[in-house]
């Protein structure tokens, strides 16, 4: 017998379904999540890209070898550099301003654009290059600074320039733009003829590389880096976008733990339906046998059919997956700020090796014995079947498992979160199960016919049962790991960025101009932060000890550095304290309130002293407590806060955030026009993008999610198939013996609907757990239980096994018993 | 030739071994027809298995023909069954897949003969089954099902026939000719007939009959 004849006769027959449609919603779900999140990759990598205005960036407090330049060039890479450092600007005599430089090379920016205008303030063009050598563009606020106009000169160090234009924005800018004084940008040719960079100078020099060819730039990454040395850093594509960066991470983990799970339940149910064609093909197996067919030819037929299955399971899954994602981006598209890149051939080449991997150790197995079946079955059918291998099909399994989930998501505290809440359930519900169905029949005893009939068929089967609902139990509990994380993921989302997220700074206002400020923003009804105090300092010591200056630093983090400091009487908005206590109103003691990151980059904890310079002045205070703060909310935040007395001496300007409609836009005119000094960083089109990327991102969860829940349904429908033959033996039986419709059918009703209770009770737990550890452990976000996923897991677990398990038997009560019985 | 010597069969249970055969010794010639009787649990199926080379003794040996199937593994067992024998059974075995005609073609595809679908074709003409080569299994009769299953036991021209209560799932009527279609085809292809059965009737017209009690050989003629 051939194989393709005995599969199309077992297709018609409907005992492929389930084993099919698993295999193929496990290549949908690991082609369709891979392609998808490939897609989205490249496309947000682009997009970043531009905020980095290349694809990587190399970053130094001092010049770094022109060989690395030369190298990447002959690779075929594009390249730029740049240097930005502070110095005077003066035009004429008796103006001077201090500004922040940079110079650009001619290929800047390699990706994104620059934007000028043809005078201050004028309207905004965009140019894909910067500077010729002798000129320079100003910062909109210097021409009044400096009162220069289009065509006049100014001198940077030695050097004199030509002012040709306004510059507006660069695609880099983004970042640290705290405490940056208006920019000057000029050529890089021209940076010798300024003298003003002198070794040791504070200066940030930036190698930038761009290419379209991914595989070119990875080489030159991995040449470069082993050649970083401390002070030398290579900037990450995500940097470059507050907000972003961790929703990603988040969506990304979401979808790969969906991914994993998705293959989880395929494997569960492609590993129960190949048992139950295994068990049913024994017989036949026992017919070829005493016809003379051998091990090894039972082998070849059984493999080259699961290959042949695998086969058309594999094309029609990686039809399903391209379908899935690419739909999605037909829906979605057009709303996605970025355009999807392509997806390659990866997602469906991981898609069909999860579908070998699947195959190999969840169906192989139980086929594999089915070489082992005795032809004796032909005259004795009540042989038991070859079940020897059973714990050794469970290892495989297992093992399989947690190397899919390992390899599919690379995150091994995610696989274990997963195998831990999968350990749980299936330890905990053995047990469980047992106890329960046990106690189920004591109940049973002293109710009626149909209870007893019920409880007396759960207790019969008892370790099948209590497998059963193990197995039902960790398709719930999956679905409502899933379906938690996946709403508390998108409440994080939206509450990180509410509809009036401020969107736009005004910083470096003069002490003069807070009132005007106040009131300009008032006038308009503009909802902001309240105006914060900030002083540039620099953080000097630790504990007395000097810290090493940056060019000696061999940590990045540990090192004199400049900061922002504020003062504050409360604790400011959106903080919350983690250690220590806040000062006392009016406190003059010398203390400091830190970030937490912050003074875990710095090692610095509690009661630790901290010596500090603003201008030519020196002093320390004590760390008294360590805040928490969301970086994410587009507010002004401080790494360190002192008491208000504590810097009433310095001078200081102010900065505060604001949300404005687009429609209010030309507000900014006038108020740039009424406070020249103050600098408005428009952060409105990140905000905007890093709303729309999420919605996107919460859309394709929401799809990942129903996917997922098929896969779910399908190891319920194998879970049922798995014991309908016994039960319709057993009905059947009943039937015959002249039970009533009602009881046969009551009967299975209680009996499934109870194994559903049990499995909705177990999921649940063991969810709740797993969601501890996710959230914790892997996301990095805020556990809270779940109150309302108690009813909902148990409800839905009794009427999915109940409807299920009914709908599966119903054929004992609609055809007559021998026939039933014949077909068994 | 079949010899049975000393054939033993014990099963494990709970609190020792269960003995089904105790050391039977038994001859049959070829192209003889021999009825194996004897009451439920007498251990007649178990003979069979044994005989025909379906199951593993637990002493004493089986000689077919001169080959000694006792010391040969399961898988050159199933060439040997697939070489020289052939099987009806009383739940008449088909394979639910194939069709009439695919069923009956399995064993010469098994032995890999080239004309195994006229082969086939000719004997299911011969069991009165032409118009219905196919029809599946499922859209037959009991009867016309076993006449599937004698067509399949001869195709292969065995030298031996083990039949296991071939008219059990079958009404007298339909019951007795299959019975003479058995035992005409068996003449015909001179085969040897070893079948197992309750049916005083039907053992009457083997050439020989042995009864079995409990495991033992109490009586032969």
């Amino acid at each position: 017998m051939t194989a393709t004849r005995m599969l199309a006769r077992d297709w018609r027959g409907g005992e492929l379904g389930v084993l099919v449609a698993a295999l193929v919603l496990a290549v949908a779900v690991v082609s369709g999540i891979s392609a998808f999140t490939t897609r989205l990759q490249t496309a947000l990598e682009q997009e970043s890209h531009r905020f980095l205005a290349a694809d990587r960036v190399v970053r130094s407090g001092s010049d770094m070898p022109a060989e690395w330049l030369a190298e990447a060039g002959e690779l075929g890479l594009r390249t730029a550099q740049t240097l930005t450092f502070p110095s005077m600007v003066y035009a004429g005599d008796a103006d001077m301003v201090l500004a922040s430089v940079k110079a650009v090379s001619a290929g800047y920016p390699l990706r994104g654009e620059l934007r000028y205008s043809e005078a201050a303030f004028g309207p905004v063009l965009t140019a894909d290059s910067g500077p010729q050598p002798g000129t320079v563009w100003l910062d909109s606020r210097l021409f009044p600074l400096l009162d220069v106009d289009i065509g006049d000169r100014i001198a940077v160090g030695e050097a004199e320039f030509a002012v040709v234009a306004a510059a507006r924005t660069e695609p880099d800018q983004g970042g640290s733009f705290l405490g940056l004084g208006p920019r000057v940008l000029m050529h890089y040719d021209d940076i010798a003829a300024t003298a003003v960079v002198q070794p040791g100078s504070r200066v940030e020099y930036r190698q930038l590389y761009a290419s379209d060819r991914a595989e070119l730039l990875d080489s030159f990454v991995d040449w470069l880096r082993p050649q970083l040395v401390p002070g030398q850093r290579m900037l990450d594509v995500r940097e470059g976008q507050p907000g972003l960066g961790d929703a990603l991470g988040r969506a990304e983990s979401f979808l790969l733990l969906a991914g994993s799970l998705g293959v989880v339940l395929a494997g569960v149910a492609i590993a129960l339906a190949a048992r139950r064609f295994s068990e049913r093909h024994n017989d036949y197996v026992a017919i070829m046998k005493s016809l003379g067919a051998t091990s090894s030819d039972i082998t070849r037929l059984y493999a080259s059919s699961l290959f042949l299955l695998g086969l058309v399971a594999t094309l029609l899954g990686c039809g399903l997956g391209w379908g899935l994602q690419q739909g999605f981006f037909t829906l979605f598209g057009e709303q996605l700020p970025v355009q999807p890149g392509p997806a390659g051939i990866r997602p469906y080449a991981i898609g069909a090796a999860t579908a070998l991997v699947c195959l190999l150790c969840f169906a192989w197995p139980p086929l594999r014995r089915l070489s082992l079946a005795s032809p004796l079955r032909v005259l004795r059918r009540d042989m038991p079947l070859e079940q020897r291998q059973t714990l050794v099909d469970y290892g495989i399994g297992l093992v399989a498992v947690s190397g899919l989930m390992w390899w599919y998501s690379g995150d091994w505290k995610l696989t274990a979160a997963v195998l831990a809440g999968l350990a749980a359930t299936v330890l905990l519900g053995l047990v469980l199960a047992r106890t329960l169905l046990r106690g189920g029949r004591l109940v049973g005893m002293s109710a009626g016919s149909i209870w007893r009939l019920a409880f007396a068929g759960l207790q019969r089967r008892g370790t099948a049962n209590a497998l059963q609902v193990v197995i039902f139990a960790m398709a719930i509990m999956l679905l409502l790991v899933l379906l938690l994380v996946r709403t508390s993921l998108i409440e994080a989302w939206q509450t990180q960025l509410p509809e009036d997220t401020p969107n736009h700074f005004a910083l470096n206002i003069a002490p003069g101009d807070v009132q005007g400020v106040e009131q300009m923003l008032r006038a308009q009804e503009v909802p902001g932060a309240a105006l914060s105090p900030m002083i540039r300092g620099r953080i000097l010591t630790v504990n007395g000890e000097d810290l090493p200056r940056r060019e000696e630093a061999e940590e990045e983090g540990r090192r004199q550095r400049e900061a922002n400091f504020t003062w504050s009487d409360e604790l400011p908005a959106g903080n919350s304290l983690v250690q220590g206590q806040w000062w006392a109103p009016q406190s003059d003691a010398e203390e400091v309130s830190l970030e937490r990151d912050f003074a875990e980059r710095f090692g610095v904890a509690l009661g630790d002293r901290i010596g500090f310079q603003v201008g030519s002045e020196s002093f320390e205070a004590t760390v008294t407590s360590i805040r928490e703060l969301d970086w994410q909310s587009f507010n002004p935040n401080f790494w360190l806060v002192f008491p208000p007395r504590l810097l009433a001496a310095y001078p200081a300007t102010f900065m505060t955030s604001f949300f404005l409609e687009p429609e209010e836009k030309p507000f900014l005119n006038r108020f740039i026009r009424s406070f020249p000094t103050v600098t408005v960083i428009e952060m409105d089109v990140v905000v905007a993008q890093v709303r729309g990327i999420i919605s996107q991102v919460s859309a394709a969860v929401e799809l990942v999610l129903l996917v997922i829940m098929a896969a779910g349904a399908l190891v319920l429908v194998a879970g049922v198939q798995a014991s309908v033959d016994a039960r319709m033996h057993e009905s059947s039986i009943l039937r015959a013996l002249g039970a009533r419709r009602r009881l046969v059918l009551g009967g299975l009703l209680i009996e499934f609907a109870a194994m559903g209770l049990f499995a909705g009770l177990l999921a649940t737990v063991a969810a709740e757990l797993s969601v501890y550890i996710l959230q914790a452990q892997v996301m990095g976000m805020q556990y809270a239980p779940s109150p309302w996923v108690w009813p909902l897991g148990i409800a839905v677990g009794t009427a999915l096994i109940a409807g299920l398990g009914v709908f599966s038997c119903r054929k004992v009560v609609s055809s007559p018993p021998l026939a039933v019985l014949r077909e068994l | 030739m079949i010899k049975a010597e000393n054939l033993q069969k014990r099963v494990p249970m709970a609190g020792g071994e269960l003995e089904i055969l105790k050391g039977i010794t038994l001859e049959i010639k070829s192209g003889e027809s021999v009825a194996i009787i004897g009451a439920s649990g007498s251990g007649k199926s178990t003979l069979l298995g044994l005989l025909a080379g379906l199951d593993e003794s637990s002493g004493g040996r089986v000689v077919i023909n001169d080959t000694d199937i006792s010391a040969l593994d399961e898988d050159q067992r199933a060439l040997f069954r697939g070489r020289e024998v052939g099987f009806v059974f009383q739940s008449f075995q088909l394979l639910p897949a194939l069709t009439a005609l695919e069923n009956v073609m399995l064993p010469l595809e098994l032995q890999g003969q080239g004309e195994a679908r006229t082969q086939a074709g000719h004997f299911l003409e011969r069991v009165g089954l032409g118009p219905r080569l196919h029809h599946y299994p499922r859209q037959m009769s009991g009867g016309e099902q076993q006449r599937v299953a004698i067509a399949r036991a001869f195709a292969n021209s065995p030298a031996i026939l083990f039949a296991d209560e071939p008219t059990g799932n079958l009404d007298t009527a339909t019951g007795e000719h299959i019975i003479d279609l058995l035992f005409e085809l068996n003449r015909e292809q001179g085969t040897t007939l070893v079948l197992v059965t309750h049916d005083h009737a039907l053992a009457a017209r083997c050439q020989h009959r042995f009864r079995l009690d409990a495991g033992a050989l109490v009586e032969a003629d």
